[in-house]
């Protein structure tokens, strides 16, 4: 027998599985040989750990190679678990700790001090974190992006320390850390020169900020969501600063209007992206026509919720013509032929979002299609109008289309026909669409194979027929929502035999038991999310078969459910990734089950969500341990309600 | 008359000491409520009561008088003596047989000299006779020296008055931290030095002993008759304190008889009161009080005009230029003191007194570091006070979170500092500066000591301050001090006197 090596050189190889992205490929490409798998570990830049287990074995494994790891799915992790697992003489450039609520400033020093090289940190979402960690972080002083994304206690000091610390630093997110001040973001910029993409969102900054940020040479991208205290003044600063801006994002600023934006168009020519979604209602024509002399650089445009005449879109249809994006959602002044005027300038639009534009009818989409055939996501979300011959026009000529929101457009059998047609489609929402039936799901389910993601949210029309066409066509499907189709019962559940499937909602879904979801449990293996809310008749066996076949089972949903004690703390105890586990109105389990469940997790949760009546009952000491594990408690007071 | 002062100095003693107790016990009401139980305690109070009728200021100014004549009239080698005297005072909490013994071999020589001088009047008696005003300052020479013996015989045996009270307070923890030792010696020195005796003035020297001796007395007993007859028995005489008062702006170089220099007594000072004659200095709480008061002064107060309710102008062109001296000997405000700089206003004495040379007994109720003896500074601080102190890596504190982001944009490498280097460098935050340069080297090791409260830090700081070598000047003492068994376990800190450490003299 001839080794495949010898033709094959691990070189050779490596170029091959710079072409391989999908997991399962390169799993397979795994178990063809040593020489193989040697390659492959050579080859390896990045792990995602779903499990803390196998970590220190799997990261000795690809210490060489390996540059890039994320652990923010990784269960119970802690300090020790985190410095354990981190081999010591490594390359690693990027760590993601996102969402690692059991790890505190200690880890984060281990961290930095073993990863001497390590140049991107993500811990964003870890809600406890503060200056303390911010510290511990900027030990790292090689570091060039950093997400600190919502750590909830981290204030001007550490950001100072961060500054100070991480002089290179390239990228930083610190959205949502509300205690930060200009007085913070002034240190920032005068310590971080080389700063290029910049995340302020949500943050109680002034316009004295701006002014701050403005002198940022090198600043390229900037987002600016959320921040109240920001106006026009502050957009003037940015104007006029030494920074040539080619992305902001300053949607949702209250205070911005359109004379604000008209000084930005006028002094930082080289913009590529904006997003003004959300912001002072009214967009005057200066602006728009201010954004002709942006022209041609111009490629993203979103500007949501304004106030547009149908002049406005020809304006930008005339003079940004090389735009690939905009965001029209909920613009109230937007029909046909502005549509119409917008897309015969901008051929080369690729996604147009329309939701709520509820003017828009099959005319616009004639339109679309006939200018902009290239368009790959189309968002229609309550364009009420359109109906499938406009579907029909887009079908026929939009043969890249991607992505398609249809949500509560009462389209029907034969728009998804006419859609069938786009082998390419990845992703189709039809929710609160009551006219979608079992038939249309067939053309679906027979064209589109490469579908990953399916909304039929109250679809109503469903039965189980419809959810075999789409199991046995869309082998692919990786998220699949079939909320309130109460229509479906366990023969359909069975049929769900989808490998890579890891989303599925099945809230309201009344008829299906325990053994429909033991049959979908066996079918999907990868499900990391699933959502079994009202679903009355589903009881511990069903627990028992999650617990057994759905390792990776991150996310679950379980109120309502008929579960008493026993199932619920298998469950919990058995799952090894469970993190984020709804159980509200748990009326079988009694109060012993809640506190055996919830010690048998082993401080693995990260977040519950918990009658409020039990905080009382359950004890202080199981609470403490799980809110010292990195645990958050939410507690809901909704009344007990059954619906059909 | 050795003896009779010998037996009047422990009173002088403890009525000086119960002064200090007092004012320590009003101070720290707070965490020191006076135990009504107490039988010393309560004897003390009263004597507060008492103590403005005594009107210190007579003794005062007189004394001041005495003394500056004393020294213009001795020849420089008194000094001196007299330091060195001033120096071995330092009473013990403890009697100290080492101590004893240094101070009786000192007024063994001192007797030798005194001996050797008068033997040299005896011997030249002829050629004085050709000269008496050589006679006259060999004279006054050898009454120095007599007055320095008494004075360190008096000191010696009073030096064994500590011990005493110490087994009669032992009982009492707190009482016994009340005693200080330094407080009492620098008003022992004072009251003897302002009591110092001409030989032409012995009979008044020994009424105002007696006086003294009455007050130790009536303080022993729990309703003290009122002293009032002795304030008048001692009258004041103006002429002779413009006198000294010139002299002292001569010295100045300042335009003589431009000013009065009014000395009031650190009772007075502290007392509450905000209304003082400009006379006598003696503080009221009401100005119609004060008015009253005035009619003393003569006819001229007695009118219905002075009598009535002040103008808006008072007529104080009607007095002379008024300029207040500190009554603590060697502070720059002190009229004694080479570079005298005088006080502009009673309420300048009144400040300035309280915040060199008291107890800062206000404690901040935010950051419990900072201390102030005058309220309005407490207030004051307060305002910019805020539970987060700035701190730079550097060990540098901000009050406002702004100064201390521009000292880090500033300086290469500086960052602030987590709540946690607070606690470690508490000590160095919150005190003086010069306890801030003590401290410094501390740092270090508690860096990696997190649990570190910041009362121990407290501690330390305060201790280091108190056996700070700087407070000692011209004491030379020290090694008594620090054997004189302050056991730092058995005493909250919170009762030592802060004023103690941070008196440095100057202000």
């Amino acid at each position: 027998m001839c080794d495949i090596t010898a033709v094959l050189t691990v070189d050779l190889l490596a170029q091959v599985l710079d072409w391989l992205h999908d997991s399962r490929d390169l799993k397979s490409c795994r178990l063809v040989s040593r020489a193989f798998l040697q390659a492959e570990r050579m080859h390896r830049r990045a792990i995602r750990a779903l499990r803390l287990g196998p970590l220190p074995v799997l990261l000795r494994r690809y210490v060489g190679s390996l540059q890039s790891l994320d652990l923010s799915s990784c269960p119970s992790l802690d300090d020790s678990a985190l410095s354990l697992s981190i081999p010591c003489p490594n390359n690693l450039r990027s760590v993601s700790l996102s969402r690692a609520t059991g790890v505190t400033w200690r880890g984060l020093e281990v961290l930095a001090s073993v990863c001497p090289r390590i140049e991107a940190i993500d811990i964003s979402h870890c809600v406890g974190f503060g200056d303390r960690e911010a510290a511990a972080v900027a030990k790292a002083c090689w570091l060039k992006e950093l997400r600190i994304d919502k750590c909830l206690n981290v204030t001007d000091v550490g950001l100072a320390k961060v500054a100070v610390g991480c002089s290179r630093l390239e990228k930083l997110g610190i959205k949502w850390c509300f205690e930060i001040s200009d007085i913070g973001i002034d240190l920032l910029v005068k310590k971080c020169l080389e700063l290029r993409e910049l995340d302020i969102s949500y943050l109680k900054v002034g316009n004295e900020s701006l002014r701050s940020i403005a002198s940022l040479s090198k600043l390229e991208d900037l987002a600016l969501v959320g921040c109240e205290y920001i106006d026009d003044e502050g957009l003037y600063f940015l104007s006029n600063g030494n920074c040539s801006l080619q992305s902001i994002d300053i949607s949702r600023c209250e205070n911005v209007t359109s004379v604000g934006l008209t000084t930005l168009a006028e002094g930082q020519q080289r913009l590529r992206k904006i997003n003004a979604g959300n912001c002072s209602p009214v967009l005057t024509s200066t602006f728009v026509s201010k954004l002709c002399t942006l022209g041609d650089t111009l490629i993203i445009l979103k500007l949501d919720k304004l106030q547009l005449l149908a002049s406005a879109l020809e304006i930008v249809g005339k003079n940004c013509r090389n735009l690939l994006e905009i965001g029209l959602s909920k613009c109230n002044g937007v029909n046909d032929e502005g549509i119409s005027w917008l897309v015969e300038g901008c051929t080369h639009l690729s996604t147009i979002d329309l939701t709520c534009c509820l003017l828009v009818t099959d005319k616009s989409l004639l339109s679309i299609a006939t200018c902009c055939r290239g368009v790959k996501c189309l968002r229609l979300e309550s364009c009420v109008l359109i109906s499938e011959k406009g579907l029909d026009q887009i079908a026929s000529c939009c043969t890249d289309l991607k992505e398609i929101d249809l949500t509560d457009c009462n389209v029907n059998d034969n728009a998804l026909k006419c859609l069938s047609r786009c082998s390419e489609l990845l992703v189709l929402k039809v929710g609160l669409c009551s006219g979608v039936s079992d038939i249309g799901l067939s053309f679906i389910g027979t064209n589109c194979s490469k579908l990953l993601e399916l909304d039929l949210y109250r679809c109503t029309a469903i039965t189980d027929d419809g959810l075999a066409a789409i199991s046995n066509g869309c082998k692919r499907l990786k998220k699949l929502n079939l909320c309130y189709c109460n229509q479906i019962s366990d023969t359909g559940l069975a049929h769900l035999q989808l490998e890579e499937l890891s989303d599925l909602e099945l809230r309201g879904m009344v008829r299906i038991t325990s053994s429909g979801i033991t049959a979908m449990a066996m079918g999907c293996r990868s499900l990391t999310q699933l959502d079994l809310k009202r679903c009355y008749s589903i009881d511990d066996a069903g627990m028992w078969a999650l617990a057994q076949y759905t390792e990776n089972l991150r996310q679950l949903t379980i109120s309502y459910c008929t579960v008493t004690g026993l199932g619920l703390c298998h469950i919990l105890g058995s799952l090894r990734c469970l993190q984020d586990v709804k159980m509200v109105h748990l009326s079988w389990v009694s109060i012993e089950g809640f506190e055996l469940a919830l010690r048998a997790s082993c401080g693995k949760l990260k977040k519950v969500k918990l009658l409020g009546k039990l905080q009382d009952v359950l004890s202080s000491e199981l609470l403490q341990t799980l809110q010292s594990r990195g645990c958050r408690i939410r507690w809901v007071n909704k009344p007990l309600v059954f619906k059909g | 008359m050795c003896m009779k002062q010998i037996i009047g100095e422990p009173g002088i003693d403890l009525s000086s000491d119960s002064k200090m107790d007092l004012k320590l016990t009003r101070n720290s009401e707070s965490f020191h409520k006076p135990n009504s139980s107490n039988h010393n305690l309560n004897s003390f109070n009263q004597a507060s009561q008492y103590f403005p009728n005594l009107s210190p200021t007579n003794f005062l100014s007189r004394a001041e008088n005495l003394q500056q004549n004393l020294k213009t009239k001795s020849t420089n080698s008194f000094e001196p003596n007299l330091n060195s005297g001033m120096a071995t005072q330092n009473p013990p909490l403890d009697w100290d047989p080492h101590a004893m013994l240094s101070n009786l071999s000192f007024l063994e020589q001192k007797i030798h000299e005194v001996q050797s001088l008068v033997q040299s009047i005896i011997d030249q008696q002829a050629e004085f006779s050709s000269r008496p005003s050589e006679l006259a300052t060999r004279q006054q020479l050898a009454t120095a020296d007599l007055t320095c013996i008494i004075i360190q015989l008096i000191s010696t045996a009073g030096s064994l008055l500590p011990s005493i009270k110490n087994t009669l307070l032992s009982n009492n923890p707190a009482l016994r931290q009340l005693v200080n030792p330094d407080f009492n010696n620098n008003l022992k020195c004072e009251g003897l030095i302002r009591n110092f005796p001409e030989t032409a003035r012995n009979s008044e020297y020994e009424d105002l002993l007696r006086n003294l001796d009455n007050e130790a007395d009536w303080m022993k007993e729990p309703n003290p008759p009122p002293q009032s007859d002795i304030v008048d028995a001692n009258p004041i005489d103006e002429h002779d304190l413009k006198e000294s008062d010139d002299g002292d702006a001569e010295r100045e170089h300042l335009p003589p008889g431009s000013y009065i220099v009014l000395q009031l007594e650190k009772e007075e000072i502290l007392a509450p009161h905000t209304h003082f004659c400009v006379i006598c200095g003696k503080g009221f709480k009401r100005d119609a009080n004060l008015r009253m008061h005035m009619r003393g002064h003569g006819d001229e107060y007695k009118t219905p005009a002075a009598l009535a309710k002040p103008s808006k102008e008072p007529g104080s062109d009607a007095h002379p230029v008024t300029r207040y001296s500190c009554p603590f000997v060697g502070c720059k405000r002190n009229k004694e003191h080479k570079k005298f700089q005088p006080l502009k206003t009673i309420l300048c004495v009144k400040n300035h007194y309280k915040r060199s040379h008291c107890d800062k007994s206000y404690t901040c109720s935010r950051c419990h570091a900072k201390k102030f003896s005058v309220i309005a500074d407490l207030k004051t601080h307060e305002k910019h006070c805020g539970r987060d102190k700035w701190q730079c890596s550097c060990g540098t504190t901000f009050s406002r979170k702004d100064k201390l982001f521009g000292h880090v944009a500033l300086f290469q490498g500086h960052t602030p500092a987590l709540p946690m280097d607070e606690v470690k460098a508490s000590g160095s935050g919150q005190g003086n500066d010069d306890m801030t340069e003590d401290l410094g080297g501390y740092n270090g090791n508690f860096a990696s000591e997190e649990c570190l409260t910041s009362m121990d830090v407290k501690g330390i700081d305060e201790s280091r301050a108190y056996f700070s070598p700087m407070n000692f000047d011209g004491f030379g003492a020290l090694d008594e001090f620090g054997r004189g068994g302050f056991d730092l376990e058995d005493n909250p800190f919170a009762f030592i006197p802060s004023g103690f450490g941070q008196r440095s003299g100057d202000s």
